[in-house]
Formats: C-alpha cells, structure tokens, sequence
C-alpha cells in the first residue's frame, strides 16, 4: 500500500487559511515535489515560486512545519512529522498568494547595509593578486557564497519585531565587503552597517546561523562587524 | 481584455548574465536612459547563468593565446561557428573578466601566489577556467543584482514576455507586451531598443538541466515575427544527469563533469562498467561520446532501476570523494542518495541550445531596434558549446548589446506605434486556455512531448524518427488547443503558465526537428544513425529556419571561414579535445 502523507498548505494572502491534502509519499520526494504534486494532480492553481531545483537560486524557500527551509533540497522524510507536513510562505515577507511571497523589501535592505561593491581598477585593468590565505580574504570568502534565499530573514526575529532591521543577511554581505580589500566604499559601508536597524540592532539570537542552508554563519559576521567598528571607534 | 501601458527608452528582457549586463552597460554608455528590465522570475534569481558550475573561458595566461582559445571554440564546434561571433567572445571575454572583478567586485579563487586560478575543462588545450568553487554562477550573478539594484532601473519581476510587438508598419520593433505573472493582467511596454536576453533551456526533452523557468520563449517570439534561427538542430547532453524517477524536480540535474574526470565509474544495470567499449577514454570521454555511450546502453536494456546507469565513486575513497566534490555529494545527501560511498543512478540530460536566433557581433538582430544576446542566440558556439564559454558568451554578449543600445538610442529616438493585431493575437492566444474544455491532461502532454523528443529528437536521430516526431508534435498542437487549466484564476497561475511553457516548447521543439532533419550528417551534439559521417569541413553549412505563413522553412546556408579554415589553423600544434 502506498503511504499517504498529509499536507497542509496555506492558501490565499495574509488572512488565507490551511488546505489539507493528501499526497502519496515516494521514495526519492523533496517538499518541492510535494507542492508541485498538488499543483500538477490536486489544486491546478496553487501558487509557488521555483528556479534552478538544485540549492543555487534560493526562490523556493518556504516555512516547513514552522521552520524556514529551501524546498528543493529538503527530503520530505527529513522534516514530515508522522507523515503530516504544514507548509506556508516565508514570514517576515508579504504574501502574494498562497506559498509566494514578496521578497523587495529584503534586496532592498541588502542595499541599505551596503552590499554593493565598489573599486577603484576598471575592466581596463588586469587582475591583481589578492593572497588567498590572508586573514581578510578568508573571512570574506568564508561569508560571500549566499544565495540570498531569506531563509534567515524569515527566520530572524528581530526583524519580526522591527521593521527596519535590515536583516542577517544583508550584514552578513557587509562582512564580506568589510573584508574585501579591493572594496574602496569603507566610510560609505560603516555609516550603513552602524545606522538604525544596522549590526546593533542584532540580537544575537542566531536563528540565521542554525537556518542557513548552505551553512553561513551570519551571525557570526554580524557580531565581527559589531566587533571591529568598535574596535576602530564607535563614531561613524 | 485591458492591457495597461508603459514607455521606456531601453527594455530587457531576462535577467541572466545577458540581460543584466546589457542593463548596466547600456546606462554606463548613456546615463540619461530610461531603462526597464523584466523577467519571468525573480531578477537574477531564475534562469541559467546563476546555475553555472564550471567557469569562465578566458586566455589571460601570457603562455595561452587568444588565437588558441578561438582554435579550441572552433575546433570544439566541428567548424559550425560563425567565426567572427567566436572571435569577439574571446577577445572580450578578458575585458569581461576583468570587469567582474575590477568593477562589480566577484570573488574569483586564487593561487597561491595570488593570481588567477584556472582550472582544466574538457576540450580546451590550455587551463583557462577562471571560477569560484564550483559555484561560479551565483557569484557573478550576485555582484550583478547588487549593481542592478542600485542604478535606479525599472523592475518588472514575474513578468512574462508573450510577443515581442513589431512597429505598425512592420519596418522595427515597437515594444513587447507580458503578463504580469502575480496579478494575471496584461502589460504593454513600448521601448526604442528591446534587448532579447531570455534564455534558451532544452526542457522538452523527458531529461534536462535547466532552471524550472525556462521554456525557449525568446525563441519561439523572435521565430513568430519570421526571424532567422540557426544551428537549431544543436542541442548538448550533459552525461549524467541525476535520475530519481519522474515524480520528482531531482530528476535531470547535473553531477558535475569532473566526477568522470576525476575517475569516476559508470556502470550499467548489471554493475559493469562499459565505456571502454565503446571509447579507449572511457568515462573521459567528451560529453557527446560519453551521452551516446549511455544512451546505447540503455537502448540494449542495460539499465538501472529508473531506466538508466550508475555512476560509482566509492573506489576512490569515500571520505577523499566527499571532501573533493563536496557540493555533490551534499546535493545527492539531501536527496537521499549517497555519491560518495554508494552507486547513484544518472542519465544524459539536455543541457543547452547552441543555436538560436541569428544575430551580429554588435548584438542587432534583422529587426532594427531588437538586440539580442545569450543562449537566444545562435552561432558563437557551433555544434558544440566548451564547458565555461557559456556564461562567458552571455556577459560578453550581453554587455556589447548594451554598448549598442546605449548608443543608438539618442534623444532624438522615437517610439513607433506597435501593431496592435499582433497584440490582440498574443492576448487571444495566451487567454485560450480559459475557455478550453477538452478532457486531456496538461501533465499527460507535458510527458507526451518528453517521451517524443527523447526518443525521436534527442542523442541519436534518423530520418523515420523525425518524421514521426513531426507528426507527433503537430498533434501535440492541437492537444493543447483544447486542454483546460482548471479555474479561472489568473493571479499567479503556475498551470496557466505550464500550458503557455507548452506552448513555447512545442513550437521551437518543431525548429529543432526540421533543423535536425535537414542536417544530413553528424558533428558535435548532432548525431545520425542514417548520415554517421561529418562530411567535407570545407563544405559546411549551418542549418537556418524561419516560420512562414506555410509553415517552417529550412536553408542549408553555406559557412564563411572568415578568419580560418578547415585544414588551417592559428596555433601550432593540435586544438581542441583529443577525439
């Protein structure tokens, strides 16, 4: 007999409500694949966003039995509880429409903490040597493979509770510039990562650390900025 | 059916390597601009240039050249390209590169002395594969949306392009009408330049790697207002795609190449290994020889559980593998399979489109006004893409389009009234499904045309099979004139835009067959049972299609070796894979 896993799926926007559906389990199964049976075989337009399946785009992030996850790379066996799964949009986002969600507000924030690079070489110039094993160059490839999924952010509750904290990811690619020594916008960084809803808005609670899928540890950026702008004085 | 209207100087469409470059070059070259860039997912975050793995081509050795790079391209591409598009994406790509780590800031890995690193990719006489980890896309994808995000462009995300619009009196482009894929409503935007940049993506086929977005929508457009495509007929398999069964997204997706490099077994059904039976290389083998290898094994019945081999890494050392390919391995983990000290089950799956729209090293198109630039285009590779000239050939392209949009659209450039019978036919034809009542299944056809073009239009072809998968494909047609999509709900209809992802799929699946058709031989990705010889070099042609009012037509267009010809070479010794 095939075994039946329970799902339930929230429908509509911030005020939908839980749909229940029953959806034959398989051997090789991601959450992913269960939503798209439902799309597919039970309930033609329930809503979800999905790229690359494979972990490297981070648009099918959702909330699996209460905690954030990326769907594509999630072993139904590994989060169903008794066979049952609850599976709703990302928090901290607006919902569009059932499982999507409306991610500009958390690109918009990774500007604010200053996450964009800037140089002083051009395409005209050739490529400089960077030391791969330098302390600077190590702490920021340490941070730098993101795939800004917001699988943290909607795990953060901080931002829960403030809306302008700009959130763990957006810092943790601060620290990677912090420490990119080809970045020439160093002042222009500091003001936004110390500004309201900066580095010290954190609290530290590192829900980002233990919910990052590809085992950033945001937190950890977040307390080395705190650290090193302290360090070279607080005055911004 | 309202249709809200919009007006920008400059409008991309994509946001891959090729749109989002062509963004940022086109506002470096005329600040002035007013430029929108749209995109079927999320801006940088759906389609294919994110998902690269290998690297990026780029002769910066002073012991490489970019004459040997050109020979390897050529080379690799069996003398299909059009030489000066080769030329121009590898004297460029050195500028490129250094753009994205000059000006966007990429981190790219080291040596240990500090410079470059550059790796070794298949077919290619010298180690010029500049990257980061194995997660090359996502970095320069990332750098990208960060410069995007801050140039002030107008963002259209989740808009989904339906035609491009040609002006009243058809003599350029007026602008392209989308849905807007969250609100289900339609969306004229008007534009002095369009840039083509969507991508192309092979998921017609039962097995495929690309991004879930993709759909070949640029291609099956541009072939709608009668423009030339070429080299359709090219399609490149990957050897080992991940093979989890049909009920599961897994399915399809790349292990990595290296994992054969680094000596890696394949084994069929029986647990034997087989390459050496049909190449002295063995599992190293160039990703052509390897895919029809396995794809005869499977033809015989030699096959794994899911219907095709395994892959075998545990005699290298499970812990040596798990640390080495450790993306892969984790991949595999979370799927419940184990690479590194058990068989995992793969299949060849469709990779990329070499061909596509025809267009020139300045990225215009036969349309004025119309750029285009990315794996919608056609020419640069051939009859077969090198590992790692992919995403060069986008940013390069991309950017160059840019540069030319950015020039030729002046203060003095007007928008021209768009033909509004094409809209009203686009919108008729994306609104069809609604009122459809037919008793066939969205998903049996889905895996209807899989089966066709594996089977028929996939590694190994023939003239019967063609035939046949033409007659399939005209019936797949009218299949899906009358397949419902359930409610009629247009606020982010996933299954609204699987029927309109058929749609598309279907059409450029008839391109590929009559190109495939035509060509009566066999180089590169393009492989005959009927015609197996390649042919005179000297007498190469490309294959070229255009749509007309009575259905495709196929030109056999005779190639100009404009820098080199076969039996020439730029360099001294040997280019290109060891055959």
């Amino acid at each position: 007999m095939t075994k039946i896993l329970t799902v339930k799926i929230w429908r509509g926007g911030k005020d939908g409500t839980l749909e229940s559906y029953s959806v034959p389990a398989r051997k090789s199964q991601t959450v992913l694949d269960v939503v798209t049976y439902i799309q597919r075989h039970l309930d033609a337009d329930l809503s979800y966003r999905f790229a690359c399946r494979v972990g490297m785009c981070g648009s099918c992030a959702m909330t699996v039995n209460g905690v954030p996850r990326w769907t594509c790379r999630t072993h139904v066996d590994k989060v169903s509880q008794d066979g049952q799964l609850i599976i709703e949009p990302l928090k901290n986002l607006e919902i569009i429409r059932d499982l999507t969600t409306d991610m500009v507000p958390f690109f918009e924030k990774w500007e604010k903490a200053g996450g964009r690079f800037e140089g002083k070489q051009s395409r005209a110039d050739k490529i400089t040597a960077i030391d791969p094993d330098s302390k600077k160059r190590l702490a920021a490839s340490a941070a730098i493979e993101c795939i800004n999924c917001a699988v943290c952010y909607s795990g953060c509750d901080t931002v829960r509770a403030r809306d302008d904290y700009v959130g763990p990811a957006a810092l943790n690619r601060a620290w990677s510039l912090f420490n990119d020594e080809k970045h020439t916008g160093q002042r222009k960084l500091k003001k936004s990562v110390k500004a309201d809803g900066g580095c010290y808005t954190c609290h530290t609670h590192a829900n980002c650390s233990q919910s990052c899928p590809v085992d950033l540890d945001p937190a950890g950026s977040i307390a080395s900025l705190k650290r090193s702008y302290s360090m070279f004085g607080s005055r911004s | 059916m309202e249709i809200e209207r919009h007006k920008t100087d400059v409008l991309i469409i994509g946001a891959g390597g090729a749109g989002l470059f062509a963004a940022v070059h086109a506002l470096q070259t005329n600040p002035d601009l007013d430029v929108t860039i749209a995109v079927k997912g999320l801006l940088g975050k759906c389609g294919c240039t994110r998902m690269v793995q290998g690297g990026y081509n780029v002769a910066l050795d002073p012991r490489d050249s970019l004459e040997r790079h050109f020979m390897d391209t050529i080379a690799g591409g069996k003398w299909l390209p059009r030489q000066d598009l080769a030329w121009t994406l590898i004297e460029k790509s050195v500028e490129r590169i250094q753009e994205l780590e000059n000006e966007l800031g990429c981190f790219f890995d080291r040596n240990p002395d500090g410079s470059l690193h550059q790796k070794a990719f298949a077919g290619q006489t010298f180690d010029r594969t500049v990257h980061k980890g194995d997660l090359t896309g996502i970095e320069i994808i990332n750098r990208l949306i960060e410069r995007a995000w801050s140039l002030g462009l107008n963002k259209l995300e989740e808009h989904r392009a339906i035609a491009l619009v040609p002006a009243k009196d058809g003599s350029a482009i007026s602008g392209v009408l989308f849905i807007n894929m969250r609100t289900g409503t339609y969306h004229f935007v008007q534009a002095k330049a369009v840039l083509l940049g969507t991508g192309g993506g092979p998921t017609m086929y039962r097995y495929h790697t690309p991004s879930g977005d993709k759909s070949c929508d640029g291609m099956a457009m541009v072939a709608d207002l009668g423009l030339k495509l070429r080299d359709m007929e090219m399609v490149q398999f990957h050897p080992t795609g991940l093979l989890a069964g049909t009920g599961t997204r897994m399915t399809g997706t790349v292990l990595e190449e290296g994992l054969r490099g680094a000596g890696g077994y394949l084994l069929n059904g029986a647990g034997k290994r087989f390459m050496h039976d049909y190449h002295p290389d063995g599992e190293r083998a160039t990703r052509d020889i390897v895919s029809r290898s396995i794809y005869a094994e499977m033809d015989k019945g030699n096959t794994s559980p899911n219907g095709g081999v395994y892959i075998e890494m545990k005699h290298l050392g499970p812990e040596i593998v798990a640390k080495k390919f450790k993306g892969m391995v984790e991949r595999c983990a979370d799927c419940g399979f184990d690479l590194a000290g058990d068989r995992v089950e793969v299949v060849p799956t469709a990779h990329y489109m070499m061909g596509g729209l025809e267009f020139e090293p300045d990225g215009t198109t036969a349309l004025p006004g119309l750029f285009a630039a990315g794996e919608d285009c056609g020419g640069v590779h051939g009859a077969n893409r090198l590992g790692g000239n992919g995403v060069a050939n986008s940013t390069v392209f991309g950017g160059i389009a840019g540069d030319s949009m950015g020039r030729a659209v002046t203060a003095g450039s007007l928008w021209r009234d768009p033909d509004e019978h094409m809209i009203g036919k686009a919108v008729a034809r994306a609104e069809q499904p609604f009122g459809n009542s037919g008793s066939e299944n969205i998903n049996d056809l889905r895996e209807a045309l899989y089966a066709s073009m594996w089977d028929k239009v996939g590694i190994v072809r023939n003239h019967d099979g063609l035939i046949s998968a033409q007659s399939d494909l005209d019936s797949f047609t009218e299949a899906l004139n009358a397949i419902p999509i359930g409610s009629g709900e247009r606020r982010f209809n996933l299954t609204w835009h699987d029927w309109q992802n058929l749609d598309s799929l279907i059409a450029v699946s008839k391109i590929i067959t009559s190109a495939a058709l035509a060509r009566e031989d066999s180089r590169g990705a393009h492989f005959r049972d009927d015609f197996p010889d390649t042919g005179k070099l000297e007498e190469t042609c490309y294959t070229q299609v255009q749509k007309n009012d009575s259905g495709l037509q196929v030109n056999m267009v005779p190639v100009v070796f404009s820098i080199v010809k076969p039996g020439q070479s730029l360099i001294e010794d040997e280019a290109g894979a060891p055959s």
